[in-house]
C-alpha cells in the first residue's frame, strides 16, 4: 500500500527532475527521458499491477509538465510497459546489449510516434526532428539505460518494494 | 473469482489500456480544456520547477563567480572576494536597474493598450527542444484566461492554453501548434505565421503574386480575434518562390528573443474586438 501511497510524490519528482535537471545536459539539445527507462525496467521486473500503475502515472504527470495533449504520454507509457512485459515473459531479458537495443528501440518509436500525430493531427511537420533530436535522444538513452536499470534495481531494493516478478 | 485469479493480468492490462485511450480520445476532442487533475499536477509541479531552476541558476552563478578562486593565493583570494562582493553588489544594482527599465517599458505598453491586462513573470520554461512553452505566475485567479495573448513590449510571444488558479502556460509563437493570422506591414499580404521551433517561424498562405523582402516586417492581422491587430510578430529573414505552386515559402526571424524572457503583459480577454484604434 506504501508502494501506491509513494508512487504520485516520487514520479512527480522525477519527471519535473528530468524535465528541468536533466534538460541541461547535452546543453538543453537532447532530453534524457529516465521515466521511459524506468516504465522499461518495470516491464522487466515489476508485476503487472505495480508497473502497469506506475507507468499510467509517469505518463499522465509527464503529459501534464510538458503541456502535450493529455493521455499522449499516457498511453505510449502503458503501451511500452505492457510491451516489456510481455517481451520479458518471453526472453531472456538481463542482457546488457539487451536492455540497450530494447530501450533504445522504445524511445526511437516514441519519437516516431510524435511525429505521426503531430503531422495526422496538428497539421505540423516534425521530421526533421527525426534525425536532429529523437535519434540522438535514443541513443544516448539506450547507451546510459544499464546504469539506469542498475540504480533502479539497487532502489527497488532499498524501497523494498514487493511484487517483484 | 477463480476467472479472475485466472485473467487477472489480461484484464489489468485491458483497463490500463483502455484507460488510456479514452484519456487520450477525450482530450483530443475537447483540446484546450483543463482538467481538475491536470491543474492539481501543474500546482503541484510548478514550485518544484520553481525551486529547482532557481537552484540550477544559483550553482551555475557559483560556478561562475567562485570556482575560479580556489587555487589562487590567500591575499590574492580576499582582494578578489572583495571584487566579488563588489560585483555582485553592482550586478544586483544593475538588476534592478535593467528591471526597472524592463518593467517602464511593460507598463508604457499597457497604458498604450485598450484592453485590461495583468503583469507577469516567467517562472519557467520548457527545455526540450521539441515543445516551446513557458510558465507564468498568474491564473484564473488574476483573470487570466485559455485563449489570452501574451506580449512585451518587443511584439506578440505567444498565448495562453493552460490555466490553473495561480500559474498558466504560455504557448510561444515558434511552437509547431502556433498559428497566428499575420499581414505583411508594407504591402498587406496576408498569411498565417506557423511556429518551427528552433528554425523560428514561417509565414503560410503567402500568394505567389505578393511582392516580399527580406526585412519586412510582419504584424498581426487581428483577423482571427486572438490578437490585437498591428502588433509586431517579426521579419522576414529569407523568401523562397518555388517554380510551382499557389504560395511562396517565408521564413520569419520572431521579433522576440524567447530565451530573454523575464516579464510578460496578458491580455485578460479571450476575443479581441476589431476593428480597434489601429
Amino acid at each position: 500500500m506504501i508502494y501506491y501511497l509513494l508512487l504520485p510524490v516520487f514520479s512527480l519528482l522525477l519527471i519535473v527532475f528530468q524535465t528541468t535537471v536533466l534538460d541541461l545536459f547535452f546543453l538543453g539539445k537532447i532530453g534524457l527521458e529516465v521515466s521511459l527507462i524506468l516504465v522499461v525496467y518495470a516491464g522487466f521486473h515489476l508485476d503487472i499491477m505495480k508497473g502497469g500503475v506506475l507507468s499510467l502515472i509517469l505518463g499522465f504527470f509527464l503529459d501534464c509538465v510538458t503541456g502535450g495533449v493529455t493521455g499522449f504520454f499516457t498511453f505510449i507509457y502503458v503501451a511500452v510497459f505492457f510491451l516489456s512485459k510481455i517481451v520479458s515473459l518471453r526472453i531472456y531479458a538481463e542482457g546488457i546489449a539487451f536492455i540497450m537495443c530494447f530501450t533504445f528501440i522504445c524511445i526511437f518509436s516514441e519519437g516516431i510516434i510524435t511525429v505521426l500525430i503531430y503531422k495526422f493531427i496538428c497539421g505540423a511537420d516534425m521530421s526533421y526532428n527525426i534525425l536532429r533530436v529523437f535519434l540522438p535522444q535514443a541513443l544516448v538513452a539506450g547507451v546510459l539505460s544499464p546504469a539506469f536499470f542498475a540504480i533502479f534495481e539497487r532502489l527497488e531494493v532499498l524501497l523494498n518494494v514487493e511484487g517483484r516478478k | 473469482m477463480s476467472f479472475y485469479k485466472k485473467y487477472q493480468s489480461i484484464i489489468i492490462a485491458s483497463i490500463l489500456i483502455i484507460a488510456s485511450i479514452i484519456i487520450l480520445s477525450l482530450n483530443l476532442k475537447q483540446f484546450g480544456r483543463v482538467s481538475f487533475l491536470r491543474k492539481l499536477v501543474l500546482e503541484a509541479a510548478a514550485p518544484l520547477e520553481k525551486v529547482v531552476n532557481s537552484t540550477i541558476e544559483g550553482i551555475s552563478g557559483i560556478w561562475e563567480r567562485h570556482v575560479f578562486l580556489v587555487e589562487l593565493e590567500e591575499e590574492n583570494r580576499r582582494l578578489r572576494n572583495k571584487i566579488v562582493f563588489l560585483t555582485k553588489e553592482i550586478n544586483r544594482y544593475r538588476e534592478v536597474s535593467l528591471e526597472g527599465v524592463r518593467l517602464k517599458k511593460l507598463l508604457a505598453l499597457k497604458e498604450g493598450i485598450d484592453y485590461p491586462t495583468v503583469a507577469a513573470r516567467v517562472i519557467g520554461r520548457n527545455r526540450s527542444s521539441v515543445f516551446k512553452m513557458i510558465l507564468i505566475n498568474r491564473g484564473t485567479t488574476d483573470g487570466v484566461k485559455v485563449g489570452s495573448p501574451v506580449l512585451t513590449d518587443k511584439g506578440i510571444i505567444g498565448r495562453i492554453i493552460e490555466t490553473s488558479w495561480n500559474v498558466s502556460r504560455v504557448l510561444l509563437l515558434v511552437d509547431y501548434n502556433s498559428n497566428v493570422d499575420a499581414l505583411i506591414q508594407g504591402n498587406r499580404a496576408r498569411g498565417v505565421l506557423q511556429g518551427r521551433g528552433s528554425k523560428g517561424c514561417s509565414l503560410r498562405y503567402v500568394q505567389r503574386s505578393e511582392e516580399v523582402k527580406v526585412g519586412d516586417t510582419v504584424i498581426s492581422s487581428g483577423l482571427a480575434r486572438v490578437f490585437p491587430k498591428g502588433l509586431l510578430l517579426g521579419t522576414v529573414k529569407k523568401v523562397e518562390k518555388k517554380k510551382f505552386g499557389l504560395f511562396q515559402e517565408i521564413e520569419v526571424a520572431p521579433a522576440v528573443d524567447f530565451s530573454r524572457l523575464e516579464e510578460v503583459l496578458v491580455i485578460l480577454t479571450d476575443v479581441i474586438d476589431q476593428p480597434q484604434r489601429h
